[in-house]
């Protein structure tokens, strides 16, 4: 097996998940028209739609790492393939979704503090005079769906895949669905005449996007000055990867185990021991289960240094 | 997130609509500060005309007054005056109703609401509208003002 480049057991999963985010794209966009049309002068739905159109971010991120990772061949300039880009991309994504965490709370925040009354004029539509709070409804109830949706089925492929990007991409679009919920609330609260309703609905989500968002930072950053490898979904060490970190200290005492992630692989370097006479597999050192082998990707012996010549 | 907001977020999202048609969808929009009502209550409506040098037919705004005051049952109030004293005391609550040009791009555009427009004077360099102002956020009666202006000078006729 070549050390680069995705698994082929992946290949199947791969494949649903790019299907998955080209649908993703597809009905991101088509919220991204129905909330334009329907704007108006409210604060609550421009902040709605420019989460909606930053959580194209994350598909788009995954679509172009899927590319590289499955179409590029290592070459001189890129001699260990392209398996990082997912991480790049993880980086990209969880950036975007703190920033989207941040921008909704402060202007939910310094729309209570300017005590701001957001009018909401009508429409004329069918010859009839229309409250643009009534389409603004309509366009939140439909901004719910496709994400509500999208996001279930993206969080068992992610596991599937081990793929932070992926996972990043369910917690936006979670983040969307229910900011489409708060901005229900804040709209209906509007026409109720509470002027704060939409503040005060909008920045408890704001707050929870913004800890998803600077937890898969974290989890990002670490991957990318070679960390070792964190769990799926929260900034904890990965389990899988501390079990294989004892299974090596068990089959070679005495030795450092060092692990690091690119993308979904674990690779582990083995410091102060030799390697084995007989030429064993990475998979051979995988403790828990075979169907997940594929991780491991490398194991690379660094012999004591006693052992090599002087300078 | 944990699963308690999960069910806050979905109870948001689902019981606020039933809410509101248990309570009657066609009550909304409100005024937060209860413009609408007030006039009612008091049956005056208080309506600032901005003075304007240009020469301009008044006859729009003479019916935007009188078919508001029709709706409403209120007697109309006027007062006279610069645009940025009848605006702040729009704002302030202290007048219903501004009526008087406003360029393209007003930069009290966001700080009250405009009405579609009745009528056009200025220059082509600097072409105006007339509309009527309205406070932010008091959406029942923006809107009350917007479908008198629109009946008025039906957009598209509008100039």
């Amino acid at each position: 097996m070549s050390d680069v480049g995705p698994p082929r057991e992946l290949d199947a999963p791969m494949a649903k998940a790019v299907r998955l985010e080209y649908w993703n794209i597809f009905w991101t966009l088509t919220i991204i028209l129905v909330m334009g049309l329907v704007l108006g002068q409210s604060e609550t739905m421009k902040t709605a739609w420019v989460e909606d159109t930053l959580g194209l971010v994350p598909p788009i991120m995954f679509l172009i790492a899927a590319r590289a990772e499955r179409r590029g061949h290592p070459s001189r300039r890129y001699p260990f393939g392209f398996d990082r880009v997912n991480g790049l991309g993880f980086f990209v994504a969880a950036v975007a979704l703190a920033a989207v965490g941040a921008l909704l709370l402060y202007n939910a925040v310094t729309a209570l503090i300017a005590a701001e009354h957001a009018t909401v004029g009508s429409v004329r539509l069918l010859d009839r005079d229309i409250w643009l709070g009534w389409l603004m409804l309509a366009a939140q109830l439909y901004s719910l769906v496709p994400p509500l949706i999208i996001g279930r089925k993206e969080l068992p492929l992610a596991e599937a895949l081990n793929d932070k990007l992926l996972h990043t991409d369910a917690l936006m679009n979670k983040a969307n669905w229910l900011t489409g919920a708060a901005g229900l609330a804040g709209v209906a609260g509007l026409g109720l005449g509470w002027w704060w309703a939409d503040s005060v609905a909008a920045a408890v989500i704001s707050l929870d996007v913004l800890n998803d968002g600077i937890k898969a930072l974290r989890s990002s950053t670490a991957e990318l000055i070679d960390g070792a490898p964190r769990a799926l979904s929260s900034t904890d060490l990965s389990e899988d990867a501390q079990a294989v970190c004892t299974r090596l200290m068990e089959a070679f005492p005495g030795a450092t185990v060092r692990l690091r992630e690119t993308g979904r692989l674990i690779r582990a370097e083995v410091h102060g021991a030799r390697p084995p006479a007989q030429c064993r597999h990475p998979r051979h050192y995988w403790p828990g289960d075979k169907d997940r082998a594929w991780r491991l990707a490398q194991v690379s012996f660094i012999p004591p240094i006693e052992d090599q010549p002087p300078a | 997130m944990g699963a308690g907001r999960f069910c806050f977020a979905m109870k948001v999202a689902f019981l606020f609509p039933a809410l509101l048609l248990l309570g009657g969808c066609h009550a909304l929009p409100r005024d937060p500060d209860g413009t609408s009502t007030q006039i009612m209550r008091s049956g005056i409506l208080r309506v600032g005309l901005i003075d304007d040098p240009h020469p301009f037919d008044r006859g729009q705004t003479a019916a935007l007054i009188a078919r508001l005051a029709q709706e409403t049952g209120a007697k109309p109030q006027t007062a006279r005056g610069a645009a940025e004293p009848l605006l702040a005391d729009l704002d302030a609550g202290r007048l219903d109703l501004v009526i008087g040009p406003f360029a393209a791009d007003s930069p009290w555009k966001t700080m009250v609401a405009l009405a579609p427009p009745l009528a056009a004077s200025g220059t082509d360099d600097a072409p105006l509208q007339w509309q009527a102002a309205a406070r932010n956020g008091e959406n029942r009666w923006i809107m009350t003002v917007e479908q008198a202006s629109r009946a008025i000078a039906p957009e598209g006729d509008a100039p």
